[in-house]
């Protein structure tokens, strides 16, 4: 499912100055099936851009139109996975997990529980089904969160740095994880990031946003090959680059 | 081991320590007459003669049937209610007012007209328990919906659910434990006011059985009473705190 980003501006209204302008005049074509990154310092307004894609926010001007249609709402098309832990504390796992597929009566209550079992068997969180989020780790949340989700046939799966509060080494693997999921769902993902590393790990293509107020900077094709490995020179290099050009904004 | 049994231990020495005193004042020193403060020995016979009768049980169990049937019907009105007006700002506009006002009316206020309106017994008490617990309960609904965590619902609303759903399936079990929290205010209030309405309009329960044996000069049975009223609310705190033990996330 792609996604176009069309003359998109946000403002908002604050108490100190009269408006803040938080996104100007962003186009953007996302087509079906890429990994994108929205990458930029804090206050560029990535995560509104994220929001304004998944419909819980709506634009001050311009469009966004998902796989033909424009967005006017949330949607079970959009999932969202927030920064926040955002598992519904007072269901296990497994029901955390059929959640969507009961909302959009997708299947049988049977069917449902056998994939989601499925499911949580690939990502080795099957022993856990029974658990509470408060239980769980971190890491071991979000990936719950993905794969609500992913269950929920989304086409298009919105991740607002779905790892920030997850430690390096367990970041990695999620990241592996993530890529690994995406081949094999083929899903359209938009992933917001403040981390170099982690945009050159993951993306076909990295949008480089700019503050104050929120425009697009430059967009970089990644055309490195998968599995990218961190220490090789291309990897590197383009990392460079793009510390240098966030370096050059500030 | 040795701390364990001084932390059990501990709660019980003011107790002991205080009836050693009220025994001191009242059978060692003899400074007050059996009937301005009865002994503890007093107290004891007392409780011995309305259990032996049975009217301990039954006043208690009378008492405890008011005290549930107010809090059943107020939680009855009180949480779907609290439900609606933290969802629908419109509707909670439109009643803040009225609640504001009528909140801080002290459920004894409603005596007079609970007695005009309903007579005297188990009525005119339910209606005055009802009115003192369906305020907190109410409040306690309405904050609740309103500190659901918005990435909960926004979640649920990507995840494919429309606005009855996330209603049902996210606000409402978020609410549960400011709902349980509203109970335990509630009921407090609840047996305040039971205790009340029964001195004034009615025949049955403990504030009846109290009063009445103060009118006999039985002070002994008033002190029974009155230790009563102080363990069903000890008892009910203990229910409702291991409640929010489980489900406090």
């Amino acid at each position: 499912m792609s996604i176009e980003v069309k003359n998109i501006n946000k403002t908002f209204k604050s108490k100190k100055t009269d408006q803040l302008s938080v996104l100007e005049n962003i186009n953007l074509t996302i087509n079906d099936g890429e990994l994108i990154c929205l990458l930029g310092p804090s206050g560029c307004g990535k995560t509104t851009l994220l929001r304004l894609i998944a419909g819980l926010e709506q634009p001050t001007s311009g469009e966004i139109v998902a796989n033909g249609e424009v967005v006017k709402k949330p949607s079970g098309d959009r999932a969202v996975i927030f920064q926040q832990y955002s598992l519904f504390p007072w269901l296990t796992v497994l029901q955390n997990v059929t959640f969507g597929l009961e909302m959009t009566k997708k299947g049988s209550k049977a069917e449902n529980i056998a994939a989601a079992e499925r499911y949580l068997t690939s990502v080795g969180l099957i022993d856990f089904k029974d658990s509470y989020p408060h239980e769980l780790s971190g890491g071991m949340k979000q990936r719950v969160a993905i794969i609500r989700s992913l269950l929920n046939h989304s086409p298009i799966l919105l991740m607002d740095e779905p790892f920030s509060a997850v430690d390096m080494q367990n970041r990695h693997s999620l990241q592996e994880q993530l890529i690994g999921v995406w081949k094999r769902f083929e899903n359209t993902i938009v992933f917001v990031t403040h981390d170099v590393d982690e945009a050159v790990y993951l993306a076909d293509k990295i949008v480089i946003l700019d503050k104050n107020p929120g425009r697009i900077a430059k967009i970089v094709e990644v055309d490195i090959e998968r599995p990218r490995k961190r220490e090789s020179p291309e990897f590197i290099a383009l990392q460079e680059s793009i510390v240098q050009q966030l370096n050059m904004e500030d | 081991m040795l701390e364990n049994y001084k932390n059990k231990f501990i709660p019980l020495i003011l107790p002991i320590v205080l009836i050693l005193i009220w025994h001191g004042i009242t059978d060692g020193l003899e400074l007050f007459s059996s009937y301005i403060l009865p002994s503890p020995m007093d107290v004891v016979n007392s409780a011995w003669v309305v259990i032996e009768n049975g009217k301990l049980l039954t006043n208690t169990i009378d008492t405890l049937y008011k005290v549930f049937a107010g809090l059943i019907c107020a939680s009855i009105v009180a949480i779907p209610a609290g439900i609606l007006l933290g969802w629908y700002k419109t509707l909670e506009d439109l009643c803040t007012f009225v609640i504001s006002v009528l909140r801080p009316i002290p459920p004894v206020a409603w005596i007079p007209f609970s007695i005009l309106w309903f007579g005297i017994g188990t009525f005119p008490a339910v209606f005055i328990i009802f009115m003192g617990c369906v305020f907190p309960i109410l409040v306690y609904t309405i904050d609740g919906v309103k500190r659901t965590d918005k990435v909960l619902v926004e979640s649920a609303q990507t995840l494919g659910a429309n606005d009855w759903n996330v209603l049902k399936r996210v606000v409402v079990p978020s609410t549960v434990p400011y709902i349980v929290s509203g109970l335990k205010v509630g009921i407090g209030i609840a047996l305040m006011c039971t205790i009340s309405a029964e001195m004034i309009g009615s025949s049955s329960g403990l504030g009846y059985m109290i009063l009445t044996a103060t009118n006999l000069f039985d002070t002994g049975t008033t002190v029974v009473g009155m230790i009563v009223i102080g363990l069903i609310g000890l008892a009910f705190d203990f229910v409702f705190s291991r409640a929010q033990d489980k489900i406090f996330w």
